[in-house]
């Protein structure tokens, strides 16, 4: 124990309609420790969140802040009573039509005190004081909508830590940073726990909780089922508790393709980018690892004839293949389950019934008009095929879990056969017993089709494919059977290593 | 096509514009200063300009203008009163002579024409009260319209009658025609009136038409409608029409046009009479009391054009299709003889 | 289903039974097949035209120049007629170009201009405005009129045009039903089918529910959203026949009116049914609502400006139906 518990809540309760979501949390959060709350998707940590930032209301239970009642009814309030959160959705923490440093400093803007007049130069000042405590290198005349995610992450911490926090809670904050900008972050975290703030750190990457937790706190159906303090921590035990199974890495059979489905010859899909040229094999998984931003979404664009390639030809079972749309791609056999299901993938007015038969209503169709019946019994094999959890076919995505979200995605694009599926991402925000059942059920059909996944999480890889290739600047740099992986060259690789050497 | 036939129509109006000119010399003579002289510069800063009344009017403001030699620039605000009142002081930094002002909010224009006054301009004011003493205000007498409308009226269904009133407050000149009907019904206590509706959403006449037929269907004793407003009039004969009411409900109503005339033809047309005053004698009113003015004579404080009631009978026995034959075959409608001092040029004159 | 499901549910047509029933006890004469068959005229060319915006609503679009297309049709089709003369099918078929083309532009504008969709229909709006009084300098168009040249137009509005306007089918009782009726009801019976039982329809909704979605599922999502704004295009122009057949002359008009009057019969049409969502059963019922208010209140003698709070109120309601209580809105 290294301080006081700052923060304390105690039988914290919370029902949407019948739905009970926490069933009495109690959670401590110390000054000057970090406290990682693990928990898959749908174990509560959200509502958790977004009860402690003021944005629910709670059902029951108390909360305390340093001995204080602590009962927030708007984020403002729990803001300027000193606890700070940085939700998960990025945009949500910045305004994108603004610059940099108007951002930095919009909380100065309002509230009782601000200035009357809006002052740039005041504005830019300050905004370099808040970035220079962070080490942020960021143009801060730059609007914040030219800005990368990761950028944008960034200045969104920044913000919030503006306000001189006590508590500090960062939810999943580096799901989209490179390694690089996510060490920024973990310096940050040391020095704020130095300083003695209590940090609440909500995460899935394992990596991230080797590097910050001081403890872990493992939630599971909406109640605390684990605490691990004890140096060296029980990272095991802390996975089991928040997954109430023993997991295990299965151990991959790496199979070998006999059978060329896809060849890809000399494409470009970057100006300056060295070519890559690759072929994928028939009941082969193959998955390309990369940090964020080295290109893995451009060549899956590429592949889904979304986006052109500068140079290059793709022979597809013999014959060329140069999609012109993502239309031309469907027809040719090449499905894509895209990177971030919200934005790209979801259509939040309809059931599942009808996000999985999307992409394929003219194959379900006749003369246009559809057939409801062949839609509803595709459905209904799909759920059962992925172990969807729902009530029905008729339910409402937004009313599924994150994992349940993201097998109806996959169930979508599985629900014909596919010549080349290609997955992007498709394990971003999902936990781990669905990604597990999704890695399974890739595996088990892959035969009859090339699979091809982009994967920044190398363990994802690691599970799931017959050969890693690594991507590294636009370009294919490593290639590595999935037996007996030699991980020291594979993670050179990744960190743009000694490019020439690679195989 | 259309381009062509409206650029040949402005030359057309050009080169009759240079005939006057050359023509002006031996007319010169007859009048008074300074329409001794072509050239005399007068605006017309309106605030009401779309539909058939105020294309007629400025019909009649240039016909006036043309057989006077005067030089009329229109400065059209489009129901923008702020705008207006602006375009007033542009009239005045243009250097015109005359000023007319054609509809628009008391509030807004009784300052702007009192600084075209002051400027030593003479300005006459249509269909709007600035409240200046020394501006003529040219109005069609509106309570007249009604008057005329329902005296045919009586005539016709005699004194005792269920009615349905078409009235919307708040517009001036229905207000004014609301007067009148106020008096007649208490004047005839035999005449009811069991209904009262009106609306201006555009297109008027549909939206009018829908109000109509559920007063007929709630009130089927009604047999007269007063319509005084052309548009509602049409509204109120179309409803007429799709309940088949048409042989036993008669409407009145005040204005005129062209489609009115057409509507009132039909065989059984409901639409019995119409009382109105020709916008284009209006208009042309306007321009010979802004030139009296001009000429140093005194056209009156109010200058009032009377209106003529027209009958469907009047129209069938005459044969009159639309508002040339109107005013070709009822002089009276086709000229006022109103400000028309002897030298005044008649621009209807052939 | 909790209480409040039904209410979200079936809260508004129960609101429209009890509305019927109230004018039924306090208007004479309110309950007659004639007086259904009004209400179903009275909202008959409001009614396609909310058909047609809910087409580009489904898309996430929005169509502010079908009053104006509306009237621009009227104008059409009375120009046809009157000053070139032509007969009854020159005039509808010029008149579903107009609205086509102008939805073609509408389209191309939003999709390949860029130009945000509430501005570009804007725009558009003002240009019809202008435009439809350009051929006859600004006069209303009917048989007999004196064109800008002097000279005078002599073509009549064709007994077939008209009797789009005027002629009535027999159903049970003789001659009860009017064309443009009939003309609503087989277009909601269209669009309804078309965007909830054929592919294209449902690929609209993805449209306007997820476009990146629905473009990586392969849709060609820039020519739905086109086709959505030609059927707007087009449903308006409908409805200026309609309004051209019942006038009988081209009124200079900008049509907002209409436009408002469609656009809230659409937005009630949301709550319908709790669909919290464009769709064409709910725009029907909300046109109906409207009218039947309409109707009654004026049975009532209510004034025309409290007939335009009370359709607020309704839009109101509606509105909260939709967005507060289904929690769509947070979406």
């Amino acid at each position: 124990m290294v301080g006081s518990a700052v923060f304390r809540v105690e039988g914290l309760r919370k029902s949407f309609g019948q739905n009970e979501v926490l069933g009495g949390v109690s959670l401590e959060l110390h000054a000057g420790e970090v406290t990682v709350l693990m928990g898959a998707n749908g174990a509560g940590k959200s509502t958790l969140v977004k009860i402690i930032s003021g944005v629910y209301e709670r059902g029951g239970g108390t909360m305390s802040l340093a001995g204080q009642d602590f009962a927030p009814n708007t984020p403002a309030e729990a803001i300027r009573a000193g606890v700070v959160t940085v939700h998960q959705n990025i945009n949500d923490g910045v305004v994108a039509d603004l610059d940099v440093a108007t951002n930095l400093t919009l909380d100065r803007l309002s509230g009782s005190g601000a200035p009357f007049l809006f002052n740039p130069a005041r504005v830019r000042r300050e905004a370099k004081a808040v970035a220079d405590r962070m080490g942020l290198a960021i143009d801060l005349k730059a609007r914040v909508s030219d800005l990368s995610l990761a950028d944008r992450q960034m200045v969104a911490i920044a913000r919030a830590l503006a306000h001189q926090p006590k508590v500090l809670i960062l939810d999943e904050p580096t799901s989209s940073l490179s390694s690089a900008e996510a060490d920024r972050l973990f310096a940050l975290v040391d020095r704020l726990r130095e300083q003695g703030v209590a940090i609440l750190y909500i995460s899935h990457r394992m990596s991230d909780i080797r590097r910050l937790a001081d403890r872990i706190v493992s939630m599971r159906d909406g109640v605390i089922s684990g605490v691990f303090d004890k140096k060296p921590l029980d990272y095991e035990g802390a996975v089991n508790a928040m997954l109430g199974r023993k997991i295990h890495l299965d151990q991959i059979v790496a199979r070998d393709s006999a059978k060329a489905i896809l060849t890809i010859d000399g494409l470009r899909i970057a100006p300056g980018a060295r070519p890559i040229s690759l072929t994928l094999g028939d009941g082969e998984v193959v998955a390309i690892t990369g940090l964020v931003g080295v290109g893995k979404t451009a060549l899956a664009e590429t592949l889904f004839g979304v986006r052109r390639p500068l140079a290059g030809t793709m022979t597809m079972n013999g014959k060329p293949y140069a999609p012109g749309s993502a239309g031309e791609a469907i027809a040719a056999g090449v499905f894509l389950v895209a990177k971030d299901r919200a934005t790209s993938g979801i259509v939040g007015g309809f059931n599942i019934e009808r996000n999985v038969s999307l992409p394929f209503l003219r194959r379900m169709s006749n003369l246009g008009v559809l057939k409801r019946r062949l839609e509803r019994a595709t459905a209904r094999r799909q759920i059962e095929e992925l172990g969807i959890v729902c009530r029905s076919e008729k339910d409402e995505l937004a009313s599924l879990s994150g994992g349940n979200q993201q097998k109806v995605m996959v169930a979508r694009w599985m629900a014909q056969d596919a010549t080349l599926f290609i997955l992007d991402e498709p394990f971003q925000g999902v936990d781990i017993s669905a990604r597990r059942d999704i890695a399974a059920k890739l595996r088990a059909s892959a035969n009859g089709r090339a699979t091809l996944l982009f994967v920044t999480e190398l363990d994802e890889a690691l599970e799931t494919a017959d050969r890693i290739l690594v991507m590294s600047e636009q370009t294919i740099v490593g290639a590595h059977r999935n037996a007996e992986v030699d991980l020291d060259r594979l993670l050179a690789e990744v960190a743009g290593g000694p490019l020439h050497n690679a195989a | 096509m259309n381009i062509t036939r409206r650029l040949l129509g402005k030359v057309a109006l050009g080169l009759a514009g240079a005939t006057m000119l050359m023509q002006f010399p031996a007319l010169a003579a007859d009048k008074p200063a300074p329409f001794d002289k072509p050239g005399v510069k007068i605006a017309l800063v309106r605030y009401l300009s779309t539909g058939d009344f105020f294309q007629a009017y400025l019909s009649g403001v240039e016909a006036q203008s043309k057989a006077l030699g005067i030089d009329l620039r229109v400065l059209d605000s489009r129901q923008d009163a702020a705008l207006q009142s602006d375009m007033v002081d542009q009239a005045i930094a243009l250097g015109v002579q005359g000023i007319i002002i054609q509809h628009g909010l008391t509030e807004s224009m009784k300052d702007a024409a009192q600084r075209a006054v002051d400027a030593g301009i003479k300005v006459v004011a249509f269909d709007v009260n600035v409240e200046n003493p020394k501006i003529p205000q040219i109005e069609q007498s509106d309570r007249d319209l009604a008057r005329l409308a329902l005296e045919q009226a009586v005539k016709d269904n005699g004194n005792s009658w269920n009615a349905g009133y078409v009235y919307v407050a708040g517009i001036a000149p229905l207000d004014r025609r609301n007067e009148t009907w106020v008096d007649v019904k208490k004047k005839y206590s035999g005449i009811k009136e069991v209904a009262m509706f009106g609306t201006l959403d555009n297109p008027i006449a549909n939206s009018v038409a829908n109000q109509a037929r559920s007063v007929l269907s709630a009130h089927p004793d009604i047999k007269v409608m007063f319509a005084p407003y052309d548009e509602f009039a049409k509204g109120v004969k179309i409803a007429v029409d799709e309940a088949g009411l048409n042989k036993g409900i008669k409407i009145y109503s005040a204005d005129i046009s062209t489609s009115d005339i057409s509507a009132m033809r039909e065989p059984d047309s409901a639409w019995a009479a119409t009382a109105a005053t020709n916008p284009a004698v209006v208009g042309q009113v306007s321009v010979r009391a802004l030139a009296q003015l001009l000429a140093g004579e005194d056209p009156g404080h109010n200058v009032v054009v009377p209106p003529t009631l027209i009958t469907q009978k009047e129209l069938i026995d005459k044969d009159i299709k639309n508002m040339e034959d109107l005013s070709a075959k009822l002089p009276q409608f086709a000229h006022a003889d109103v400000a028309m001092p002897a030298w005044m040029p008649n621009p209807n004159a052939k | 289903m909790t209480l409040r499901d039904h209410a979200i549910r079936y809260g508004f047509i129960v609101l429209l039974f009890g509305l019927v029933a109230y004018f039924a006890i306090a208007a004479d004469g309110f309950v007659s097949p004639q007086s259904a068959v009004f209400i179903f005229q009275s909202v008959a060319i409001t009614g396609v035209l909310a058909l047609g915006v809910t087409a580009t609503l489904v898309v996430g679009g929005f169509d502010l120049s079908i009053g104006s297309v509306a009237t621009s049709a009227m104008m059409a089709a009375a120009y046809v007629m009157v000053v070139l003369e032509q007969n009854a099918v020159v005039a509808v078929v010029v008149c579903l170009l107009i609205g086509a083309i102008v939805g073609l532009i509408n389209g191309w504008l939003i999709v390949y201009m860029r130009v945000p969709d509430l501005l570009a229909t804007l725009g558009m709006m003002f240009l019809l405005v202008g435009l439809q009084r350009i051929p006859t300098e600004g006069r209303s168009i009917a048989t007999g009129m004196t064109m800008p040249d002097g000279s005078v137009a002599n073509g009549k509005f064709g007994d077939a045009f008209l009797a789009l306007g005027r002629h009535r089918f027999d159903f049970f009782i003789p001659n009860l039903i009017p064309v443009s009726v009939v003309v609503l009801l087989v277009l909601a019976v269209l669009i309804w089918f078309f965007l909830e039982y054929t592919r294209f329809g449902r690929m609209m909704y993805a449209v306007g529910s997820n476009e990146r979605a629905a473009e990586l599922a392969g849709a060609p999502v820039k020519a739905y959203k086109i086709w959505a704004y030609v059927i707007s295009g087009v449903f308006a122009s409908i409805g200026g026949i309609l309004l051209a057949a019942r006038l009988g002359r081209g009124d200079i008009a900008s049509g907002n009116n209409l436009l408002l009057d469609a656009v809230a019969a659409a937005l009630i049409g949301y709550a319908v049914l709790g669909a919290a969502k464009p769709n064409a059963f709910g725009t029907a019922v909300g046109a109906l609502f409207v009218g039947i208010l309409l109707q009654g209140l004026t049975m009532m003698n209510a004034p025309y400006y409290t007939q335009d709070f009370v359709k607020g109120v309704v839009l109101v309601v509606a509105l909260v139906f939709t967005f507060a209580l289904s929690g769509r809105g947070r979406e």
